[in-house]
C-alpha cells in the first residue's frame, strides 16, 4: 500500500497537466464550435471514397 | 401526386404539384422550384452525401429573407478595412454569418462547395455561432460570386464582424467552460478519493492513508470552489446587498460552509470532510447552466450588423444612381427600391406604382397597393414595379424603430415571474441560520465540546443541494425534452409560467397560417387547363398571388405579358389574349359577354380574393377563390387546448373580413381584429392580470406584445426582432406542438414539486435528528448526496 504515497500526487499531478491543456485548448478556440466537431469524423470519411 | 414530403426542406407538397430530380438513384419529390433548384444545384456539384449525413431537414427557402445585404458594398473604401483582414500573402480574410444551416451536414456542405471554387484558399464554419471564415484571393474570385454561390444552396450569407458585446459573451463562454471543465475533473478526483475514505469508515483504514485522500480531495476541490463557483459567491452577495435572497444564497451558504468546515477537519484532524458534497454539487449546478446560456447565446445570435450593410440606391440630383450604405441616406434624399426589395425607410412615392407587402407591420398578408403620394414603412416589401420614394424618416425615427422603443417598454413592464425556487430559498436561508445557531448555542450551554461539529452536521444535512438541485435538474431535462417537440426554450422562465398558462392568444398571419396565398377554390369548365393559362401569365411575377400559380406551369408560354399595377395581368398565349384579375379588369375584355346578374353574384361571394380569368372569345373561364391556408392542426390544436379548459384568442391586425375567412370567431374566446402594435401590447396586459398568458406570434407588429406577454413563442420563420424579443422559439413551426410543450411543462413542474417535497422531507426529518446530535457528519454526508441523487434521477423521468 506503500506505492499510494507516490502514486496518488503522481496522479494529481497528470491531473493537473490535464486541465492546462484542457485550458490551452479553449483558450485556443477549440471548443467554440460544441455542434460540429463530434460528428466531422463521419464526413472525412467519404472524401476518400 | 404523392403524400411524400419535400425531399429537401421536409414540406408538404402541394396537389397536383410534380417536380421531381433523380437524386442517387431514386426519384426526390419536392414542393416548390426552390428547393429543386437547391437539389440540382448540390447535385451538380457532386455533393449529394450531404442528403445521407445531414440530422436535420434542410429549411424551405421561402422562408429566407427579402432584403439582401450587397456584397458590393462591402467594396466602399471606410468600410473594407472593417470587415476584411489583408494577411502577408495578400490572402483576404472575412467572417460572414450564414443563415439557414440546420445541423453538421449544412456546413460540411457549404465548406466542400466553396472549396471546389478556384479562388477560395480556406473556409471554416463554426456551426454554434454560424460563422464562417474564409480565405480568399480577390483576383481570383470576387465575395459576391462566392455569396452566390452560398445563396444558390439555400443560405444566406452575410458579412459580419463582432462588436464589443460580441467579443464579451465569448470571453464570458470560454470562462464557462473552463469553469464547467475544471469542475468536472475535479468532482471526478474527489470522488475518486471519497470512496476510498467512506469504504475506510467502514472497513478500517490507516491513518496516514485516510490523510493522504483527504489531502488529496482538498487540492482538488480548491479550485473548484474558488474558480468553478465563483459565480455563485458573486450573485449571492449581491443578493444580501439587494435583500432579495434567491437561490445563489443557499448554494453558496452550502458550498462555503460544508468546505471552510471540511477544511477545518482536515487542519484539526478531525471530524469529517465533505469535498466530494461540495465538487458534485458545484458541477451539476454549473452545467444546468451553461446548457441554459448556450440556448440562450445562440438565439439572441443575430446578425445585427446586416443594418448596418443593408444597400440603398440613391437618386443624386443631376439624375445619377448610386449604391450606398443605408446609413449615409438622410431625410429628403431621393431612394430607388426595385422589386422585390425591402423598403429601407419611411418615404413618400416620388414616381411610379406598386404594390407593397406590409404583412410585417399590419398582418395583411395581401399586397396594398401604393401610387404615387402613397406613404411607405421601413422594412416592408416593394413587389410588382420600381418606386422612386423620398424619404421621410431614418433610422430611430422610423415607424419601425416606434415599435421597437415600444418593445422595450413592454419589456421593462414584463410581470416578473416569482420561481418556486427563489420563493423558497428566501425563507429557507433564514430557517437553516436560525436552526444551526440555536443547536449550536444549545450544545454549548450544556457544555459539550462537540457542539461545532453537531452544528456542520446540521447545516450539512440541511445543505440545501437536494433542494436546490431539484428545480434547475428537472428544468434542464425539460428543456431538452422541449427542444425535441420542437420548442427551443432561451429564457429560464419559459417552463414554470408555461405550466401556468391558462390563456393562449394567437396572431393570424403567419402564425395560424402560412401568411401565403393559395388556391381554395377555383370554378371552371377545364380546370387544368385555366390553371395553365394562369401560371403561363405569372410565371414571371415575383407577385405573392403570381406564386401560387408557379407550381402548375406547363408548356404554354405566354407573350406580350402586360402587368397593370394592383388589377392584373394581361397576356397573348397561341393567338388569343386572356386576362387575369379582379372583375373590373377582367371584363374590359368585351362587356357584351358578361350578363349583369352574374358579376353581382360573383362580386358578393367574394370572400377572402377572388381572381378571374378571361379570354377575349370565350369571356370568363374561371373563377379562382384565393386565401390564406391554415397551418396544419390548427383547428385540432385549438379545439383540444379548449377542452383542457384554456382560453383561446386571436389578436389579429388584419381586418375581421379576412380574419373571418379562414377562421370561425366561435372556435375562439376573444376574437379580435384589426389591433395596431399598440393596441395589442395593452390588450395583453389587461388579460394578464386575470390570467397567465401565452403570446403566439411572428410578424414585427407583434414584437411589443411579445416582449409583453407572460410567455411568448415566435414561430421559426419570425422576423429577428420577434425571435429576440420572444421567450421561447417554435423550431417546426407546427401548431400542434405548443399542446405538447404545455404538456411537458406541466409535467415538470408536477415533478419539480415532487423534487422539492422529496427534498423538505428529508431535511425536516434529518434536522431534529442532527440537531439532537445522532447523525455522525459522514452520514449526513451520504444521506446528502442520496438525496441529491434521488431527485436527479426523478428529473430524468421527464425525457421519456
Amino acid at each position: 500500500m506503500e506505492s499510494l504515497y507516490l502514486l496518488v500526487p503522481l496522479a494529481g499531478l497528470f491531473v493537473f497537466i490535464g486541465i492546462g491543456l484542457f485550458v490551452w485548448a479553449v483558450r485556443k478556440d477549440q471548443f467554440d464550435d460544441l455542434d460540429r466537431e463530434g460528428q466531422r469524423i463521419l464526413f472525412e470519411d467519404d472524401d476518400k471514397e | 401526386m404523392s403524400k411524400t414530403p419535400c425531399f429537401h426542406c421536409g414540406d408538404p407538397i402541394p396537389k397536383n404539384l410534380n417536380i421531381t430530380s433523380q437524386v442517387e438513384g431514386e426519384t426526390a419529390f419536392f414542393c416548390c422550384y426552390g428547393c429543386h433548384a437547391i437539389a440540382e444545384f448540390i447535385r451538380g456539384a457532386d455533393l449529394t452525401s450531404y442528403y445521407n449525413h445531414r440530422t436535420k431537414l434542410a429549411e424551405n427557402p421561402s422562408n429566407r429573407n427579402t432584403s439582401r445585404t450587397n456584397f458590393e458594398l462591402i467594396q466602399d473604401e471606410e468600410i473594407y478595412p472593417l470587415y476584411v483582414f489583408i494577411d502577408d500573402d495578400k490572402n483576404h480574410q472575412i467572417q460572414l454569418s450564414i443563415r439557414g444551416m440546420t445541423c453538421a451536414a449544412c456546413a460540411w456542405l457549404i465548406e466542400k462547395k466553396l472549396e471546389q471554387i478556384k479562388g477560395v484558399k480556406s473556409i471554416h464554419i463554426n456551426l454554434s455561432s454560424s460563422i464562417a471564415t474564409l480565405l480568399w484571393q480577390p483576383e481570383e474570385v470576387t465575395l459576391t460570386q462566392i455569396g452566390q454561390e452560398i445563396e444558390m444552396l439555400g443560405y444566406e450569407a452575410a458579412p459580419y464582424r463582432a462588436d464589443e458585446l460580441d467579443i464579451n459573451q465569448q470571453q464570458a463562454r470560454k470562462t464557462s467552460i473552463v469553469r464547467l471543465g475544471i469542475a468536472g475533473v475535479g468532482m471526478m478526483q474527489v470522488m475518486m478519493s471519497a470512496i476510498a475514505i467512506y469504504a475506510g469508515e467502514i472497513q478500517g483504514i490507516d491513518e496516514g492513508l485516510k490523510a493522504l485522500l483527504r489531502w488529496s480531495s482538498f487540492i482538488f476541490a480548491t479550485p473548484v470552489v474558488f474558480y468553478s463557483a465563483a459565480p455563485f459567491f458573486k450573485s449571492a452577495i449581491r443578493d444580501i446587498k439587494t435583500q432579495y435572497f434567491t437561490m445563489d444564497l443557499p448554494v453558496s451558504l452550502g458550498i462555503g460552509l460544508a468546505y471552510i468546515s471540511s477544511v477545518y477537519a482536515l487542519f484539526t484532524h478531525s471530524g469529517h470532510v465533505y469535498f466530494d458534497s461540495v465538487t458534485m454539487f458545484a458541477f451539476f449546478l454549473l452545467l444546468g447552466r451553461f446548457l441554459e446560456e448556450t440556448a440562450r447565446h445562440k438565439s439572441t445570435l443575430d446578425n445585427k450588423h446586416r443594418q448596418e450593410l443593408t444597400s440603398v440606391t440613391r437618386i443624386n440630383p443631376d439624375g445619377t444612381a448610386q449604391l450606398m450604405p443605408i446609413g449615409k441616406i438622410k431625410v429628403g434624399d431621393l431612394i430607388r427600391v426595385l422589386p422585390g426589395e425591402t423598403i429601407p425607410t419611411d418615404g413618400i412615392i416620388i414616381k411610379g406604382e406598386s404594390s407593397v407587402d406590409e404583412s410585417t407591420l399590419t398582418g395583411e398578408y395581401a399586397p396594398i397597393h401604393k401610387t404615387v403620394g402613397s406613404q411607405l414603412i421601413a422594412f416592408t416589401t416593394n413587389i410588382e414595379q420600381m418606386l422612386d420614394i423620398k424619404v421621410t424618416a431614418i433610422g430611430k425615427q422610423t415607424r419601425a424603430a416606434a415599435i421597437e422603443r415600444l418593445t422595450e417598454r413592454a419589456l421593462s413592464e414584463k410581470p416578473k415571474i416569482a420561481l418556486i425556487a427563489n420563493k423558497i430559498a428566501h425563507y429557507f436561508v433564514i430557517c437553516v441560520l436560525f436552526a444551526a445557531s440555536f443547536t449550536y448555542l444549545g450544545w454549548s450551554l450544556t457544555g459539550s465540546n462537540e457542539a461545532y461539529w453537531i452544528m456542520v452536521s446540521v447545516l450539512v444535512v440541511t445543505c440545501p443541494c437536494a433542494l436546490s438541485l431539484a428545480t434547475p435538474v428537472a428544468l434542464t431535462t425539460a428543456t431538452n425534452k422541449l427542444k425535441k417537440v420542437g420548442l427551443l426554450v432561451t429564457r429560464g422562465h419559459v417552463i414554470e409560467s408555461l405550466a401556468k398558462s391558462k390563456h393562449l392568444v394567437f396572431d393570424k398571419t403567419g402564425t395560424l397560417t402560412y401568411g401565403q396565398f393559395d388556391i381554395v377554390s377555383i370554378d371552371s369548365n377545364e380546370k387544368e387547363k385555366s390553371l395553365a393559362i394562369c401560371a403561363a401569365l405569372e410565371a414571371e411575377s415575383i407577385h405573392p398571388i403570381a406564386q401560387t400559380f408557379h407550381p402548375f406551369i406547363s408548356d404554354l408560354k405566354a407573350h406580350d405579358i402586360k402587368n397593370q399595377v394592383g388589377s392584373g395581368v394581361e397576356g397573348c398565349i397561341n393567338g388569343s389574349i386572356y386576362k387575369l384579375g379582379n372583375l373590373n379588369f377582367v371584363t374590359d375584355v368585351s362587356t357584351n359577354l358578361f350578363n349583369k346578374k352574374q358579376l353581382i353574384e360573383a362580386n358578393e361571394s367574394s370572400n377572402g380574393l377572388t381572381l378571374y380569368l378571361a379570354s377575349a372569345k370565350e369571356g370568363i373561364i374561371a373563377t379562382i377563390q384565393l386565401q390564406d391556408r391554415l397551418r396544419d392542426k390548427v383547428q385540432e390544436t385549438i379545439q383540444t387546448l379548449r377542452q383542457h379548459k384554456f382560453t383561446v384568442s386571436l389578436l389579429s391586425g388584419d381586418t375581421e373580413t379576412s380574419a373571418k375567412s379562414i377562421l370561425q370567431p366561435n372556435d375562439f374566446d376573444h376574437f379580435l381584429t384589426e389591433m395596431t402594435p399598440e393596441e395589442k401590447w395593452s390588450w395583453i396586459n389587461t388579460q394578464q392580470d386575470k390570467k397567465h398568458t401565452v403570446m403566439i406570434g411572428d410578424g414585427l407588429n407583434d414584437v411589443p406584445t411579445l416582449a409583453g406577454a407572460n410567455t411568448s413563442i415566435a414561430m421559426a420563420a419570425s422576423s429577428d426582432l420577434a425571435k429576440t424579443h420572444a421567450d421561447a422559439i417554435l423550431l417546426n413551426n407546427n401548431i400542434n406542438s405548443i399542446n405538447d410543450a404545455i404538456k411537458i411543462a406541466i409535467k415538470c413542474k408536477k415533478i419539480i414539486k415532487q423534487n422539492l417535497f422529496w427534498a423538505a422531507t428529508y431535511n425536516l426529518i434529518m434536522l431534529p435528528a442532527a440537531v439532537f446530535g445522532f447523525v455522525p457528519p459522514w452520514a449526513a454526508a451520504i444521506g446528502m448526496a442520496l438525496s441529491s441523487l434521488m431527485v436527479v434521477l426523478n428529473a430524468n423521468r421527464l425525457s421519456y
